[in-house]
């Protein structure tokens, strides 16, 4: 049996060795990660716009048609990404938002985009998650974020807030329900739960977020 | 096997830096005690990540570098590593090396460590990963553990892979993305893209391989 002292010098060499080698490798990649996470979130913001883009664009192209069309502005404390194709006049094409909050197992952000009335959703998009594959990850399939689009942010009795609807066979009905996704019940509340915190900034009664137009 | 003599390493033979157990290893660990069909471990990210063959080669070849990683140093370590912390010590050596895959994986493979989500780090957790460890590399010198690690690996990346593929083509009638099974004839069933395609999957896979193995037994006999 090695002395108490062998074991707690053992457990504390191999303990910074293995924090260097981490905190080297961390240090490495962060600009890489960095540049992949603005990349991520500038997909996003234009996939949500329904801005048009090739697939398979560089990260290099996608900031570049992020900054011709889009333009960013900051209303009531909310940043909000207005949609504005060089020639257009009046008003911008549609207003994206972007969203956060806790999802099952991290944190889940992602852009609402809306159309210039700002009531009708445009379309969703999620940029962060790390919700379980196969069942919260399915938010971001095409079939869970496409039911979205033309739906309403204000229910049929004026409320703001939309609803991921759980029960009852008959699938979503209302102007401002969409289905949930089977199994991933903790994941859905908690995006309607981020998505409906942001929409009462939008939508709510004493909200001051308008449009504006280009001068 | 006891009694037969093991087959010496092609290139070194029974005097070489694995004392000419090298391709028994590698044998054992892909074929007579593979990982994944026979010890029936790591079922988890198995099941999760197989929804398509690209994702399961990727984790087939996360799980071969921190095995090869962890088994080299871990058995570098054995003769230093006092007993009563040798797990702990075996964790902290296996989560470095799959938090270097991940970072990897962040900084130059950005969609499919999206793809992967909490499953690259969940290596940490796979009990291929620990026990080849505990199991071997504590007991064996590095080039052989390293072949151990490598062998048990490639184990778990085929099992993943003809899993991942099945699933693909069937799922989604697409092969790494390409399709195959497409057109009128075939309507892609979303059933192998979910959990329970994944266990019929898997639950076929182990049964063929037992099947064959223990043709392989009885042959021996």
């Amino acid at each position: 049996m090695k002395s108490n002292l062998y074991v707690l010098g053992y457990a504390a060499v191999l303990g910074t060795v293995c924090a260097l080698l981490l905190t080297a490798s961390a240090n490495f990649t962060a600009p890489y990660k960095a540049a992949n996470a603005r990349a991520e979130e500038v997909l996003n913001i234009l996939a949500a716009l329904k801005v048009p883009f090739q697939e398979d664009a560089s990260a290099k192209q996608l900031l570049e048609i992020f900054k011709t069309n889009i333009r960013e502005q900051n209303r009531e404390g909310v940043t909000v990404y207005e949609y504005l194709p060089p020639q257009a006049k009046g008003k911008p094409q549609a207003v994206a938002v972007r969203f956060a909050g806790p999802g099952l197992w991290g944190p889940i952000k992602g852009f609402l985009a809306l159309e210039s009335d700002m009531k009708t959703i445009r379309g969703i998009t999620f940029y962060e998650q790390e919700e379980t594959p196969g069942l919260g990850g399915e938010i971001v399939s095409s079939a869970f974020r496409e039911q979205f689009i033309g739906k309403s942010i204000v229910g049929e009795d004026g409320k703001a807030g939309i609803v991921i609807r759980r029960s009852g066979g008959q699938g979503a009905r209302n102007k401002n329900e969409v289905d949930a996704i089977t199994g991933a019940t903790m994941t859905c509340d908690k995006v309607e739960a981020m998505l409906n915190a942001v929409i009462k900034n939008i939508a709510g009664k004493k909200s001051k977020i308008k449009v504006q137009n280009v001068k | 096997m006891a009694n037969n003599q093991p087959p010496a390493c092609l290139s070194c033979g029974a005097k070489g830096p694995c004392g000419g157990k090298g391709l028994l290893t590698l044998k054992d660990g892909v074929w007579t005690s593979n990982p994944l069909a026979i010890q029936i471990l790591g079922i988890c990210s198995a099941l999760a990540v197989t929804n398509r063959l690209e994702n399961s080669l990727v984790m087939g070849a996360a799980l071969i570098f921190v095995c090869v990683g962890s088994n080299l140093l871990v058995s570098l370590l054995r003769n230093r590593t006092p007993h009563r912390i040798r797990m702990i010590a075996e964790v902290a050596i296996i989560a470095t090396f799959v938090i270097l895959f991940d970072q990897f994986l962040k900084a130059f493979y950005w969609d499919m460590s999206k793809q992967l989500g909490p499953y690259v780090g969940l290596i940490i957790t796979n009990c291929i990963v620990m026990g080849r460890a505990e199991a071997f590399a504590l007991q064996n010198p590095p080039l052989l553990s390293m072949v151990d690690g490598a062998a048990n690996g490639l184990g778990y990346a085929a099992a993943l892979a003809i899993i991942g593929l099945f699933r693909e083509i069937l799922g989604t009638g697409e092969v790494m993305g390409y399709p195959v099974l497409s057109g009128e004839w075939y309507t892609p069933n979303q059933l192998m893209i979910l959990a329970p395609g994944a266990f019929f999957t898997l639950g076929i896979v182990i049964a063929v391989f037992n099947v064959f193995k223990g043709q392989e037994t009885a042959e021996n006999k």
